[in-house]
């Protein structure tokens, strides 16, 4: 018993300030990420799904290569995402030291730092919002054709464009039906973000490696698993209270 | 329900009609979809303030027939004439011209759930025509007055019975100050109750010159709207003429097994 306590529930390896003052300065870096790619994965969600639903024949030259985006990044691992990122913006914005041609990318992009935030943050930012983009967006497309006909064909028999129709009335609607879901994305988000331990960011999973590196005991990692819970747990019962609202307000035919 | 004007008159531009006195003309027109054929080369004209109203059985083409004059499901192929424009084959540019000058209630009311009543109507004003939001407010209230809905404009339409939030829908569409008013099946939705509100609003209308196309299962407001009773069957009109003859001294064959049909409950 006494090993189990060792092992995982240290509190003098928890709560030495050292030790806790990295974890705690990890699961800020942890916060701070998913919820600048969090907001931008919603936005950029929403772009892509309105691309996905432009009408008509020509709309195809839209439709086809957004579909074919949301496929590939819905496939794709978000780690390896984070990792292609990060060495391409890298190697790209470095002069060719053969050919002696300049870098293709300016270095502010290639290396950011913007806000004083270091570079792996930033490369974590642009994979994740490329990533879950495409999930987010997925989400809002079902809620888009959760949307009964009736309401686009009313709109348009208004006068109204498709344009105008999907912004004053079918994405308001769409999005309250998504916001749970959207919900639940945030959440697996939040836990992908550590991820970018991969390419040098001393996040929260990272700093707890590094503790429990040095001490043979895991508790660092278990205060990082706790840190987490404490913001997951009350997102997930949010989701299952908004769901269960929502229901109701189904049962009542008012959905 | 007092009419401080006439919502049969647009408050916009006048109504105009075609060299022959029509404001509506469909020539020939066709859709079907897939392999089933539901116009199958339709031939209709509509006067300037008549009231047709257009029978039969289900899977006829009625509801396509309201559908293809709006462009809400274009025809396959043949030509529509809207105040002696053709609006078919002209793209958008018809599409514009056509939603502008012909208002359509659904069965379903298809109210937006998120706006009130009065937000319901005054929508499409501000967004398509760009009017002033006070003059929109001004002239919904004034429409919804007119509907009998005066004291309910900020109620949702969760909060609304089926003949109310239908009569919102027929005020939504007045909005845009129509020309032509299609009205697709829109007692079939409600309780028994409820349905005579709405053929009431729709009475006014008619009486007041509104140029209406009704698809319906009403006979009894067939009989009394009615400038007009279409008969339609298998995508063409069988049968046309005064509601006296068509619904009391058919001609056709089909006509005569419809109208047994639903006379007989």
């Amino acid at each position: 018993m006494q090993q189990i306590i060792d092992q995982f529930f240290d509190f003098g390896i928890m709560f030495d300030p050292d030790n806790f003052d990295k974890v705690m300065a990890g699961f800020w870096f942890t916060i701070k990420l998913a919820i600048i790619a969090g907001i931008l994965s919603l936005i950029w969600g929403l772009v892509l799904a309105v691309l996905r639903q432009t009408p008509g024949k020509l709309g195809r030259i839209v439709r086809w290569p957004t579909i074919a985006y949301i496929d590939v990044f819905r496939g794709i691992p978000a780690l390896l995402v984070i990792l292609i990122v990060s060495t391409a913006l890298g190697a790209l914005s470095q002069p060719d030291l053969e050919t002696g041609a300049g870098a293709l990318l300016p270095r502010w992009i290639g290396v950011p730092d913007w806000f004083g935030q270091p570079a792996p943050f930033w490369y974590g930012v642009i994979a994740i919002t490329i990533t879950y983009g495409a999930y987010m967006a997925e989400v809002y497309r079902a809620g888009i054709e959760a949307v009964p006909s009736g309401q686009m064909e009313a709109a348009r028999s208004l006068g109204m464009s498709h344009r105008q129709a999907m912004r004053r009335v079918i994405i308001p609607q769409a999005i309250r039906k998504v916001i749970p879901p959207l919900l639940n994305d945030f959440i697996a988000l939040m836990k992908d973000t550590t991820l970018v331990s991969f390419i040098g960011l001393i996040e929260v999973v990272q700093a707890g490696y590094d503790i429990a590196s040095e001490t043979f005991s895991s508790s660092a990692l278990t205060l990082g698993a706790f840190l987490f819970v404490l913001v997951t747990i009350p997102l997930a019962r949010l989701v299952d209270y908004m769901i269960g609202r929502q229901q109701a307000r189904y049962q009542r035919g008012l959905a | 329900m007092t009419a401080a004007g006439d919502p049969g008159a647009p408050t916009g531009s006048e109504p105009r009609t075609a060299a022959d006195g029509s404001i509506l003309g469909l020539h020939d027109v066709r859709k079907r979809f897939g392999d089933l054929v539901v116009l199958d080369g339709l031939e209709m004209t509509v006067d300037r303030g008549e009231v047709v109203c257009v029978l039969g059985p289900s899977g006829s083409g009625k509801s396509t027939l309201l559908r293809c004059i709006n462009l809400l499901s274009p025809p396959d192929s043949g030509r529509i004439v809207l105040e002696g424009e053709e609006i078919t084959g002209r793209g958008n540019a018809g599409i514009d011209f056509v939603r502008q000058r012909v208002g359509m209630v659904f069965q379903q009311f298809n109210l937006f759930p998120l706006q009130n009543a009065l937000e319901n109507v005054t929508l499409a004003p501000r967004t398509v025509l760009g009017r002033s939001a006070a003059e929109c407010t001004r002239r919904g209230e004034e429409l919804l007055g007119r509907v009998g809905m005066a004291d309910r404009m900020h109620e949702y339409p969760e909060r609304l019975s089926g003949g109310q939030q239908q009569r919102v829908a027929i005020a939504r569409a007045l909005a845009m100050d129509p020309h032509v008013m299609l009205f697709d099946e829109v007692t079939s939705a409600l309780d028994p109750e409820l349905v005579k509100e709405v053929l009431d609003v729709m009475r006014e209308l008619a009486d007041e010159g509104m140029t209406m196309i009704v698809v319906t299962h009403e006979i009894g407001f067939a009989r009394e709207a009615a400038d007009r009773v279409v008969f339609m069957d298998g995508g063409v009109i069988v049968e046309q003429g005064p509601p006296s003859q068509v619904l009391d001294d058919p001609r056709e064959e089909r006509t005569k097994s419809f109208l047994g049909l639903v006379l007989e409950h």
